[in-house]
C-alpha cells in the first residue's frame, strides 16, 4: 500500500504534552517555550502567530524533532517526530531557504525526493517548479535567484517529498505581495487534497486567516497560547481578504495579539 | 575621440599576454642590471648567468628535476590521501577531532632537518625519505581546510537532511563532500609547492640524485649561478603546480571557499577541559611514539624511545645545556621573524584595503611568491643579508608574510556588504571603515594564519640555520645527525614539538579571548 494514500483516515493529530524548551546554560538560561499542552488536528492547517522572537520557530522545530524538548512529549499520531522523520513523512520549508548552492533549482527540488527515498520523477519536479512560478529558472543556481525566488524554490522542495506533515516557517516572508497572493491561493490545495497536516508560522495576520483552519496566538517569550481562534470561513470566496467575514476574523486575531504584547512595546503604546 | 582616449583605447587593444610579456621582460632586465652592479657582493646571479648555467648543464638538471618531481608527486598523493582521510575521520567521529588535530599538528611540526636523517637510516638508500618527507610536508595543509570545509555547513543544510530522517552518510554525500570540494582544491593548491619542498629536503639527506642533491653541492662549492638556477627551477615548478591546480579548480566551476584556513577550536565547556585535552594528546603521542617503535622493532641505537630521551635530558647536564642554549638562540630569531611576518602581512593587507588600486598589482605577485619553496630561497636570503640575525629573521618573516597577506585580504573581503553600505551611507573615510568594520572581519583569518604560521616558522628557522647560518637548533640537529648522536637528535625533536604545541596553545587561547569579543559567531559551531 502506498504509505502516502489515505493518510486522512488515521489519527494524525499532533499532541504536545507539557512541552517546554530552554536554551543556554546555568546563569544564562533562556526559556523559549513555557510548558504547553496542545493538540493540533491532523489533516488541518494551523497557523502560529505572535510577536518576533516569541518562540514560534522553536515550537516548529520541536514538532519536527530538530530540537528536543527540555520537558514533555510530542507525538504525531502514534509516532514520535523522529519516527515520522525516519520514514520521511515530514517536510520543513525553512525561513532561510537553505538551498544547496552547487545544485540547480531543479536539482534542489529533486534532492527532496531522493532524501525521501522516492523514485526520480522529472515531470513531478517540473510541475512543482512551474507551480511556484520558477519556470525557466530550473537550470539556475541559487546564487542567481532573488531572495523571493529562493524561498519559492524551497517551498517546491518541501512539497516534492509528498509529506504527511508540512511545517512552514514564514515561507513567504521574502516573496513579493502579488506572488504571495497567488501562492496563498494555489499552494494549499496541494497538501489539503492529500489530507496532509500543515503547521504555518507567519507574521502576516491576513495570511494566517487565509490559509489556516485554526490560529494560535502566542505570547511573547516564553511562548504560551494566548488565544485559540478557529477560522470557520469556508474555503473559496469567503476567504477573499476584501470580505467582511474575513476582516472580522483578522480583527479578532489582531486584538488578541495587541492584548498580549509586552508592556511598553510599540503596539501597546 | 580625444588623442588621450585614442591612446588609452590603443593600449587596451594590446593583448593582455603581450603586456604581461613586456612586464616580465622589464623585470628580467632590472634583475640583470642589479646582478651586474652587485657582482662583487656575490649575492645575486644574473638571468644571463642562470641561462648559461642551465644551458650548459641541461641534461643534468633535467634528470635531477624529473627525479625530484616524481618523488614529490608520490608524496603529494600519499600525503593528501592521509590528510583527507584524517579530516573525514575527525568529522565523522567528532569526539576524536581535537586529539586528531593536535597529533596532526605535532607531526607537522617535526623539523624536516631532523626527520630527514632518521628516515634515511630507516629506509636506507632509495627514494623512501623523499616521498615520505613530501607527504609529511603536505598532509597538514590539506587536512585543515578539508576539515573546515566538511564542517562549514550551515545549520539549515543539516536540518534539511535531518528533517527527512537521513543520517550521517547522506549528509556526507549530499552536503559535506560537495561543500568541502572547494576547500580541498585550495588545500591541494598549497600542497603542490610544499610537496616539492619536502622532496628536496629528503634529497638533502643523502639521496643519489635530484635537485636537492645538486643544491647541497652548489651550496658547498659556493656556486652562485648553480644555486640560483636550481632555485629558479624549483620556484618555477612550484608556481606552475600551484597555478595548474588553481586552473583545475576553476574548471570544476567551484565557488572559492569562504574561509581558507581553520576555524578556531570552540571554547571548552569546563575550565580544565583544555588542559585535560592537552594531557591526553601528550599521553597518546608518547604511546604512539613508543608503540610504533616497538611494533616495527626499530633498533634502539637510532630509534630512541620517549624514556631514552627523558633519561638523557635528566642525566646529561652538558647536553641539556647545549640543547637549551641552541633552542634559546633559535627562538630569539624565530619569534621576531614570526611577529614581523604576521605584522607585515596584516599591515599590507590593511594598507591595500585603504588603497585598493595597488592590490591588483601586488596580490598576484604575493600569491606567486607564496608558492616558492623555502629551501630554494633561504640560502639566497641569508647570503644577501648575512649570517647574523637579520638573515634568519628575514627568512622566517618572508615565509609567514605571504600566506598572512593572502589570508588577511580574504578576511577583509568577508566584511558583510550591508555593513560596508552603512559606512558608505555616512560617507565614512576609508580609515574609519577599516577600523570600524573591516578589521573585525579580518581577525579570524589573521588568527588562523597566526596558528598556521607556527609550523611554517619552525620549518623556516631550522632550514635557514641548517643550510646557511650554522647556528641554533637547526644546525645542532644537522651536526648531531651527521655524527649519529641520536640521543641529542631525538631530544631536539621532542623539545621542538613541545615548543610548537605550547606556542599553538598560546595563540589559540589569545585567539579565543579576542574573538569572543569581536567575532563571537566564529566560536559557535
Amino acid at each position: 500500500m502506498d504509505r502516502r494514500a489515505g493518510i486522512a483516515e488515521q489519527n494524525r493529530d499532533i499532541t504536545l504534552e507539557g512541552v517546554a524548551k530552554r536554551f543556554g546554560t546555568k546563569g544564562r538560561l533562556v526559556e523559549a517555550v513555557a510548558p504547553i499542552d496542545l493538540v493540533l488536528q491532523g489533516g488541518r492547517t494551523t497557523a502560529l502567530v505572535g510577536p518576533s522572537g516569541c518562540g514560534k520557530s522553536t515550537l516548529l522545530r520541536l514538532i519536527a524533532g530538530l530540537e528536543l524538548p527540555s520537558e514533555g512529549r510530542i507525538t504525531i499520531g502514534e509516532e514520535t517526530p523522529a519516527e515520522l522523520r525516519q520514514r520521511a513523512g515530514l517536510a520543513v520549508a525553512f525561513q532561510d531557504p537553505a538551498l544547496l548552492p552547487w545544485r540547480t533549482v531543479a536539482g534542489n527540488v529533486a534532492l527532496a525526493r531522493s532524501l525521501a527515498r522516492m523514485p526520480r520523477d522529472g515531470a513531478a519536479v517540473d510541475d512543482l517548479i512551474r507551480l511556484v512560478g520558477l519556470s525557466g529558472f530550473d537550470r539556475h543556481r541559487p546564487a542567481e535567484l532573488s531572495g523571493g525566488m529562493r524561498q519559492r524554490a524551497a517551498i517546491a522542495r518541501a512539497l516534492a517529498g509528498l509529506p504527511e506533515l508540512l511545517l512552514l516557517d514564514e515561507p513567504f516572508g521574502a516573496v513579493d505581495e502579488l506572488t504571495r497572493d497567488r501562492l496563498n491561493a494555489e499552494l494549499p490545495p496541494l497538501w489539503e487534497a492529500r489530507g496532509a497536516t500543515a503547521v504555518l508560522v507567519t507574521h502576516s495576520v491576513t495570511e494566517a486567516v487565509r490559509l489556516s483552519d485554526r490560529i494560535l496566538v502566542l505570547t511573547p517569550r516564553p511562548a504560551r497560547v494566548a488565544a485559540d481562534i478557529a477560522v470557520t470561513l469556508p474555503r473559496g470566496p469567503a476567504r477573499d481578504p476584501g470580505s467582511d467575514a474575513f476582516r472580522a476574523t483578522c480583527a479578532q486575531v489582531l486584538a488578541a495579539l495587541r492584548e498580549h504584547q509586552l508592556p511598553g512595546s510599540i503596539a501597546a503604546q | 575621440m580625444s588623442i588621450a582616449e585614442a591612446g588609452a583605447a590603443g593600449l587596451r587593444a594590446v593583448p593582455r599576454g603581450l603586456t604581461r610579456g613586456l612586464w616580465v621582460l622589464l623585470v628580467l632586465l632590472a634583475w640583470e642590471l642589479v646582478a651586474r652592479l652587485s657582482a662583487g657582493a656575490f649575492v645575486i646571479a644574473a638571468p644571463s648567468q642562470i641561462l648559461h648555467y642551465a644551458a650548459s648543464h641541461a641534461g643534468l638538471l633535467w634528470r635531477a628535476f624529473f627525479t625530484t618531481l616524481w618523488a614529490a608527486a608520490r608524496g603529494f598523493f600519499w600525503g593528501n590521501l592521509a590528510g583527507i582521510t584524517l579530516a573525514l575521520v575527525a568529522v565523522m567521529l567528532p569526539r576524536t577531532e581535537r586529539l586528531l588535530a593536535t597529533l596532526a599538528l605535532l607531526v607537522f611540526c617535526l623539523p624536516l632537518v631532523a626527520t630527514g636523517p632518521i628516515l634515511r637510516v630507516l629506509y636506507g638508500p632509495g627514494e623512501g625519505p623523499q616521498v615520505t618527507l613530501a607527504a609529511l610536508a603536505v598532509y597538514y595543509t590539506t587536512f585543515l581546510p578539508v576539515m573546515v570545509g566538511l564542517r562549514a555547513v550551515p545549520q539549515g543544510w543539516l536540518d534539511l537532511v535531518r528533517s527527512y530522517g537521513r543520517g550521517g552518510l547522506t549528509l556526507l554525500r549530499e552536503v559535506r563532500l560537495p561543500a568541502a570540494l572547494p576547500y580541498a582544491v585550495a588545500g591541494l593548491q598549497i600542497a603542490a609547492p610544499a610537496a616539492f619542498l619536502g622532496a628536496m629536503v629528503g634529497e638533502f639527506t643523502g639521496a643519489e640524485r635530484g635537485l636537492g642533491v645538486l643544491t647541497v653541492r652548489a651550496l658547498r662549492a659556493l656556486d652562485l649561478p648553480a644555486t640560483w638556477t636550481i632555485a629558479v627551477i624549483a620556484a618555477g615548478a612550484s608556481v606552475a603546480a600551484f597555478a595548474a591546480i588553481g586552473a583545475l579548480g576553476r574548471r570544476l566551476d567551484l565557488a572559492p571557499p569562504e574561509v581558507l584556513l581553520a576555524a578556531p577550536a570552540p571554547r571548552q565547556s569546563r575550565r580544565w577541559a583544555g588542559l585535560a585535552n592537552g594531557a591526553l594528546a601528550l599521553v597518546v603521542t608518547l604511546l604512539l611514539w613508543k608503540g610504533a617503535m616497538e611494533a616495527f622493532g626499530l633498533p634502539q641505537f637510532f630509534a630512541k624511545r620517549p624514556e631514552d630521551v627523558w633519561t638523557y635530558l635528566l642525566t646529561d647536564a652538558a647536553a641539556r645545556a647545549r640543547l637549551l642554549e641552541a633552542l634559546a638562540e633559535t627562538l630569539s630569531l624565530a619569534l621576531p621573524g614570526y611577529l614581523c611576518g604576521l605584522g607585515a602581512g596584516a599591515g599590507l593587507a590593511m594598507a591595500l584595503a585603504l588603497a585598493p588600486r595597488l592590490s591588483s598589482a601586488i596580490l598576484p605577485l604575493a600569491i606567486t611568491l607564496r608558492s616558492i619553496p623555502i629551501v630554494a630561497t633561504a640560502p639566497l636570503i641569508v647570503w644577501a643579508l648575512g649570517r647574523g640575525a637579520a638573515g634568519t629573521v628575514a627568512v622566517v618573516a618572508l615565509m609567514i608574510f605571504f600566506p598572512t597577506l593572502v589570508a588577511c585580504r580574504h578576511g577583509l573581503a568577508r566584511t558583510p556588504r550591508a555593513v560596508l553600505d552603512v559606512f558608505s551611507v555616512y560617507a565614512a573615510s576609508p580609515l574609519r571603515r577599516l577600523l570600524g568594520a573591516q578589521l573585525a572581519a579580518m581577525l579570524p583569518a589573521f588568527f588562523a594564519s597566526a596558528r598556521m604560521a607556527i609550523p611554517a616558522a619552525i620549518l623556516a628557522v631550522t632550514t635557514a640555520e641548517w643550510l646557511a647560518t650554522g647556528r641554533g637548533i637547526g644546525a645542532l640537529m644537522a651536526t648531531v645527525a651527521s655524527t649519529s648522536d641520536y640521543n641529542m637528535l631525538w631530544a631536539a625533536i621532542a623539545l621542538i614539538g613541545l615548543a610548537a604545541a605550547l606556542a599553538h596553545g598560546l595563540v589559540s587561547a589569545l585567539e579565543r579571548r579576542i574573538l569572543a569579543r569581536t567575532n563571537p559567531e566564529q566560536l559557535a559551531r
